[in-house]
């Protein structure tokens, strides 16, 4: 750059600069692509190793299975987050059921709103709510730990003894987070239609049994399935995103906290993102 | 080739880490030295010698760049490379080596007792009854008996070194690391941790090598020294060599590196560690060669 | 690499001899505590282990003696340790444990005490 000579113009020096910007951003944004593409390629890998120790510890003789680990898991990351589960989606059954009412009842269909809710729920919000609401609950208090277990170099002890920290700390927080997130989601559903139920009864003045045998018409098993299968992926992804964040802290207590603040705005936007695409297959196949 | 008493020959290791601008930082710089079966050795140097990195790659925790790193233990019929060896044959000599971290590193979900026994349990098909023996002799060498069912996050930070001392011997080692054993310990609790790093090593027959830069430490735990600058070594030798360095007026030394290791080993602030330091600054200022 | 690390058992009228040998650590100690176990279950008035072939002894060695003594205490045996090497008595003395253990040198002594 110092080497080529100043354009002397003024429109020519705002040209260039303005050229400059953009060759400036564009490389900038590709930057930005490129960290992204290494992110997920980072994931990928990830995921292939934990599977890979999931394989060697439920099927292989070398490695013990540690139950113990999952189980502990499995309490942390599912149990605990039942209240709060069954909270939000109540919520949620409340909020649909009222937004729907008015421009059903102009419709003279008021009676369709449980249709709306058990779709809605089933396959969409259920399985989507449940796993932001993990992705804050779990994700964060995972990523927090494994890098604190960084920082503190537990992780590093691991090695040390000859331990594998995917083994280890890994494959229980995948396989927890993965079958919570699918069991939650099946009392999510029930829940949500429960809420939808509620206010419909008692505000909208809906039948109760109205409701419910609208409901089971309107839902098949296919829509209980999508849900679910859906929920199981973002178990994967809450939980890798977490263990990648927390296994690739530095730098302290801060880096840990950063760690546990990127973990669940990245878990937020992959979970949304994939959503989206499985709708708009689910859509394109007609299931 | 190391010759019957070295448990660990260290050639030419190099160790670079990728920096932003594109030239590699070179931390170690072609280090060569044996360890001898059975002795204790200081590895010293200021702050950013490259000791932390050298332990590192020793424990392969890091990949060497360039060299080698030949172990000789036990079960192995003749002395293995491990920077070329795969993770399975890695970890059959990480199971021959302890390591004490610097903050005991233990696993804070577990119990001090459970801490010890997990390497026992994962790595060996001793039944419960025998690994719960081993525990209780590991912990009662480290006098660390009472404290067996506590949490780490209950311990002081002797208490977890102690603990950390107890797991990393769990698999009775011949080989124990120390990462600055005395760091954030008061001059007490920290010649406790020497007297035990002694009394293991001349009981137990473990070589040990020591991550330092306490000298009060290294002088009493030492055996032989060795001082690292800007990832070479400077000097090596036995303790006393360092002693007499150590005792000699700076005036009477002939050599740079000789007047380097005694402002080191005093820890005075005046002398060529600081004066290269300060000159080096100007001269990237000034542009002088 | 299948060396056994009971050399002999010599049974005899005052107690029964189990001869070990070769490296007592992690590999075989397994092979070591079922060995001993057996030979406990004859509960043999007097249980001497002749050390003497023994290069090396680990912790694990050391935690089934521990768990040996226990179960020859419990059938009212005696158990009598002989002619380790120094590298197995030091890790007795290291942990304390040569006080609750009868350590001689022959196994002529062992016999008669």
């Amino acid at each position: 750059m110092s080497d080529s000579p100043a354009p002397r113009g003024e429109g020519r020096a705002g040209l260039h600069s303005a050229v400059e910007l953009i060759g400036r951003t564009a490389a900038r944004r590709w930057g930005d692509v490129h960290e992204q593409v290494s992110y997920i390629g980072a994931l990928a890998i990830l995921v292939k190793l934990t599977l890979i120790w999931c394989w060697r510890g439920l099927l292989g003789s070398q490695v013990r299975f540690r139950w113990n680990a999952l189980l502990d898991q499995l309490v942390r990351v599912g149990v605990r987050a039942i209240p709060i589960v069954v909270l939000v989606e109540v919520f949620i059954g409340i909020i649909l059921a009222l937004q729907m009412a008015p421009t059903l009842a102009s419709y003279g269909q008021l009676e369709k709103v449980a249709d709306i809710i058990a779709i809605a729920i089933v396959r969409e919000l259920g399985p989507l709510l449940t796993a932001i609401v993990l992705s804050g609950f779990a994700g964060a208090s995972i990523a927090a730990e494994m890098g604190s277990m960084v920082e503190s170099e537990e992780v590093k002890a691991l090695r040390a003894h000859a331990l594998n920290p995917y083994h280890f700390l890994v494959v229980p927080r995948f396989l927890a987070t993965v079958i919570a997130l699918v069991g939650l989601s099946v009392v999510a559903d029930v829940v949500g239609v429960f809420g939808g139920l509620l206010t419909s009864v008692l505000v909208l003045d809906v039948s109760f049994w109205g409701y419910i045998d609208a409901t089971q018409a309107a839902l098949s098993l296919q829509d209980y399935l999508t849900g679910l299968f859906k929920a199981g992926v973002f178990g994967v992804l809450i939980s890798m995103i977490a263990c990648h964040e927390g296994l690739s802290v530095r730098g302290g207590a801060e880096g840990v906290g950063r760690a546990t603040t990127s973990t669940v705005v990245k878990c937020i936007v992959a979970l949304i993102g994939t959503d989206a695409v499985f709708t708009a297959m689910f859509y394109v196949w007609g299931i | 080739m190391p010759g019957n008493d070295v448990v660990i020959s260290i050639k030419d290791m190099v160790k670079e880490f990728p920096t932003a601008s594109g030239t590699p930082a070179r931390v170690l710089d072609g280090v060569t030295l044996d360890v001898q079966r059975g002795e204790t050795l200081v590895i010293m140097g200021g702050s950013g010698c490259g000791k932390s990195t050298m332990l590192n790659c020793l424990i392969g925790e890091y990949e060497i760049s360039q060299g080698r790193i030949l172990y000789q233990t036990k079960e192995m019929d003749k002395p293995g490379d491990i920077a070329q060896m795969s993770e399975v044959k890695l970890n059959q000599v990480r199971k021959r080596i302890g390591i004490l971290f610097q903050s005991g590193a233990l696993f804070n979900s577990m119990t001090v007792a459970e801490n010890v026994a997990l390497p026992l349990q994962e790595h060996s098909e001793v039944d419960d009854a025998v690994i719960d023996v081993v525990v209780t002799m590991k912990l009662q060498q480290v006098k660390m008996l009472p404290h067996r069912d506590k949490m780490p996050a209950q311990l002081s930070g002797g208490q977890k070194k102690r603990a950390g001392l107890a797991r990393a011997t769990a698999l009775d080692p011949e080989i124990l690391f120390y990462d600055e054993p005395s760091a954030g310990l008061d001059p007490v609790t920290s010649a406790a941790i020497d007297e035990l790093m002694m009394d293991l090593s001349k009981k137990l027959n473990v070589t040990s090598v020591v991550v330092t830069h306490e000298m009060d430490s290294a002088f009493r735990i030492a055996d032989r020294m060795v001082m690292l600058e800007k990832g070479r070594v400077l000097s090596i030798g036995p303790r006393s060599q360092f002693e007499s360095i150590r005792d000699a007026a700076p005036e009477s030394l002939k050599t740079v590196d000789e007047r380097l290791i005694n402002q080191f080993l005093n820890g005075s602030s005046e002398g060529p560690l600081t004066d290269a330091e300060g000159m080096s600054e100007f001269e990237k200022l000034i542009g002088v060669q | 690499m299948s060396i056994s690390t009971i050399k002999e058992i010599r049974r005899g009228p005052s107690g029964t001899v189990v001869e070990a040998q070769g490296d007592i650590d992690l590999r075989f100690q397994p092979e070591f505590q079922k060995a001993l176990l057996g030979v406990c279950g004859e509960k043999p008035p007097r249980l001497v282990i002749h050390l003497g072939l023994v290069e090396y002894m680990d912790s694990s060695g050391v935690g089934t003696l521990v768990k040996i003594s226990h179960t020859v205490k419990v059938n009212k045996g005696k158990l009598v340790l002989v002619a380790p090497n120094a590298r197995v008595r030091s890790i007795f003395e290291i942990t304390t444990l040569d006080k609750y253990f009868t350590i001689l040198d022959t196994e002529e002594e062992a016999l008669e005490i």
